[in-house]
């Protein structure tokens, strides 16, 4: 079996979603975070919040370790059968491994989500944790790298004084 | 979070007790102005007040149904400048609204703090935005009052009503009354660190719709000093439901007042024209309600009925009951503080070629020979007086950006003291040492950007993560406002925004600080980065320094505005509390 870590998803809310960029979403939407085509999980239907449903619940999804992106899916259920999708969000890896964070911190994130068309459409908010586990040291080098090509350089600039 | 309206077509959403707002609930008392202020002998010159707002008679300005009025609170500066403190939430098809949402206001014994308030018919489109959201000039006014904090204090009953007006530039002089009155009621708050999780569920409600089934929620109002009753919240819409259940709802004591402070409980049936039936009400201590949850019994409702020029209350069948009654403690600012929580400043200078040449008088930078301190000096005195009364060992790291060293390129984030490995400077007076001889040292360049110093402030706030020592960094920018890459900064605060870090943007000079205020998100959208990542919420507060110049008071009150909500939703949202 292939490598993987363990992560801890809280899926707090969305917020503005909206049908065909004009009607605010009534009800029945709910969340899938998708780590590759057999790790994946689902949240309960929002029945009260219209287009600003809150859910506040916990899903564990496994993350194999060549994959750098985390995708959630916010839809909606329209009949027993028929879910419209609203948006997705692509969370990159490196946003929430690095290397000088913690074991088990939690990061609260938010990302705008696009539709079919790549079009905005609304906010998702979550928290998001890395269950502690052997496989957390080889995490780190690969998104070390990564965290130094958006860091800045420091130039200290030197002078006499 | 959440939409604005109490009660709108789609979001017949919760108000003032939701969860959303009970995590982010900062709407209390600055307790970290208090402390600076007493420290400094303020004690007993100042008062914090809760505000709430009803109207009564307002101007229908919608054809098929009423206004939808929505309140904003301004403060009027001696300059008659108005600068918005708040706004309510939307309540739909009415012409007597009472609003739900409170706003906190620092009273200063010694200041006149003028007060407008403007009324407005916010449009059906708009009721899906959240308040802050809604842009004014799109929406119709139905009036303006004006009056002076001190006047609603010194009613015998703490509140005012006035006659609402037309807005000040009509020169048509208004008939008192013809735009309905404003009444503004206040309280001192009550500090309190106590919340309590309600949830709570009725059976067997009475029909009130002849062919339709109810469709109920709740609201919860407390009596003021005055004896009128005030809402603090209410639940979502339920709908078709005879023995609904709502989702949690959360009562801070200091919404309430005290734990024997009787509430009214009163259950609706919505109705989309504004006009709820009331289906039952009870009255109740939150006392009475943990006793009713312990015993888990439930409690009939009653219904007022007109007998004869009375009203008697004949008892219902239908009973409310409280499933969930759990206490607990809000942690303060200053709770965080007193757990050894360190709080560390930064402090970043702009030495870009915009300021003016220091050489000359008219530079933002001209060292004066005469010993007077320049815009940015000053700036440094006074901010980093305030300031450092937080910070536990005053040592901060000081960089300059938007500078080009002797015979180097230019650094957009430097070590303000000149050396190359550390960053360090002692104190107040570090830093104005610091800042003169770094002036003598660089030319002054651009472009101005404060990405690498923000990022630079992220890494030393993420290495501080892994330390058991609880900590948390403000980084004070201090610029003159003109800033070259937008994106760029916007992108390294949405990073920043997971960390446990504020950013302070003081302004100097008179230049235009529209950029600024973007970056200040609580005026506008959340600031999103090019990758589609949005901050998860607001760490940059802005503030003008022209505007506070004068008076100790009213700096500390604009500097530290923020900084404890921003540092509270941190540590709240992670479940981290302050150490024993």
């Amino acid at each position: 079996m292939e490598e993987s870590y363990s992560l801890e998803i809280t899926i707090i809310s969305c917020e503005g979603l909206r049908i065909n960029r004009k009607k605010p979403v009534k009800r029945n939407t709910f969340v899938t975070v998708q780590t590759d085509s057999q790790n994946f999980n689902t949240t309960k239907l929002d029945m009260t919040g219209g287009s600003y449903p809150a859910w506040n619940e916990k899903l564990d999804v496994q993350m194999p370790m060549h994959v750098h992106f985390l995708n959630i899916d916010v839809q909606c259920k329209v009949s027993a059968s028929t879910d419209r999708f609203i948006g997705r969000a692509r969370i990159p890896v490196s946003d929430f491994t690095g290397p000088y964070f913690p074991e088990n911190y939690l990061h609260i994130l938010s990302y705008r989500l696009r539709d079919d068309n790549m079009e905005r459409n609304g906010i998702i908010n979550f928290s998001i944790r890395i269950k502690a586990s052997g496989a957390r040291r080889r995490i780190t080098p690969m998104a070390a790298s990564k965290v130094s090509n958006y860091g800045m350089v420091t130039g200290v600039p030197v002078w006499n004084s | 979070m959440g939409n604005c309206c109490s009660d709108g077509p789609g979001g017949q959403s919760a108000v003032g007790g939701t969860s959303a707002a009970h995590r982010n609930q900062t709407g209390g008392p600055n307790d970290a102005v208090d402390c600076f202020l007493k420290s400094r002998g303020y004690r007993g010159l100042f008062s914090q007040i809760e505000l709430s707002l009803s109207a009564s008679n307002l101007r229908d300005r919608d054809v098929l149904s009423k206004s939808d009025p929505m309140a904003v609170i301004y403060a009027k500066g001696k300059d008659g400048a108005l600068q918005e403190l708040g706004r309510t939430e939307v309540v739909l098809n009415s012409l007597n609204p009472q609003w739900i949402t409170k706003h906190n206001i620092t009273y200063y014994f010694e200041v006149v703090q003028m007060l407008v308030f403007r009324l407005y018919d916010v449009d059906t489109p708009f009721h899906d935005l959240e308040v802050k959201m809604i842009k004014l000039d799109e929406q119709q006014i139905l009036g303006e009052a004006t009056c002076a904090l001190s006047e609603i204090i010194t009613k015998s009953n703490r509140s005012l009503t006035i006659d609402l007006k037309r807005i000040e530039d009509s020169t048509r002089p208004s008939q008192p009354g013809k735009f309905g009155q404003l009444t503004i009621c206040a309280e001192e708050c009550v500090s309190s660190k106590i919340s309590t999780e309600l949830v709570l569920r009725c059976l067997d409600l009475e029909y009130k719709d002849l062919f339709a089934r109810n469709d109920p929620f709740l609201t919860i109002s407390k009596y003021l000093e005055s004896g009128i009753t005030s809402p603090i919240c209410k639940t979502e819409v339920l709908k078709n439901d005879q023995s609904p259940a709502w989702k949690p709802v959360f009562l801070n004591i200091q919404q309430v007042g005290s734990k024997d402070t009787p509430l009214i409980i009163e259950c609706f049936n919505f109705n989309s024209n504004g006009k709820h039936d009331l289906i039952g009400k009870v009255e109740k201590s939150l006392a009475d309600l943990e006793k009713l949850h312990s015993m888990g019994s439930g409690v009939h409702l009653y219904s007022p009925t007109p007998v004869g020029n009375n009203y008697e209350n004949k008892v219902l069948k239908s009973q409310l009951f409280v499933d969930t009654f759990s206490e607990s403690v809000q942690y303060t600012f200053l709770d965080y503080l007193a757990g050894r929580c360190e709080l560390n400043f930064m402090v970043a200078i702009d030495f870009t070629a915009s300021n003016g040449n220091p050489r000359l008088p008219d530079s933002l930078h001209y060292i004066d020979p005469t010993g007077r301190p320049n815009a940015y000096q000053k700036a440094i005195l006074d901010v980093g007086e305030v300031l450092q009364f937080y910070d536990s060992d005053k040592k901060f790291p000081a960089w300059g950006f938007g500078a080009r060293p002797i015979d180097g390129p230019v650094s957009h984030c430097f070590n303000l003291n000149g050396s190359s490995t550390y960053c360090e400077v002692e104190g107040i007076r570090g830093i104005m040492m610091a800042y003169t001889s770094a002036l003598y040292n660089v030319s002054l360049a651009g472009p101005t950007l404060f990405g690498p110093v923000i990022s630079e402030a992220s890494l030393i706030a993420s290495q501080s993560l892994g330390n058991k020592q609880q900590k948390y960094y403000v980084l004070l920018i201090i610029t003159d406002g003109v800033i070259t890459d937008l994106q760029e900064t916007k992108d390294a605060l949405v990073k920043a925004s997971d960390l446990p870090l504020s950013i302070l943007i003081v302004g100097v000079g008179g230049a235009d600080y529209k950029e600024m205020e973007i970056l200040d998100a609580d005026k506008g959208e959340r600031l999103e980065s090019t990758t589609g990542r949005v901050a998860s919420r607001d760490i940059v507060q802005f503030v003008p320094f022209r505007d506070v110049e004068n008076g100790e008071v009213s700096i500390v009150q604009s500097l530290l505005a923020e900084l404890p909500s921003q540092f509270l939703t941190y540590m709240r949202t992670r479940d981290i509390h302050p150490a024993s």
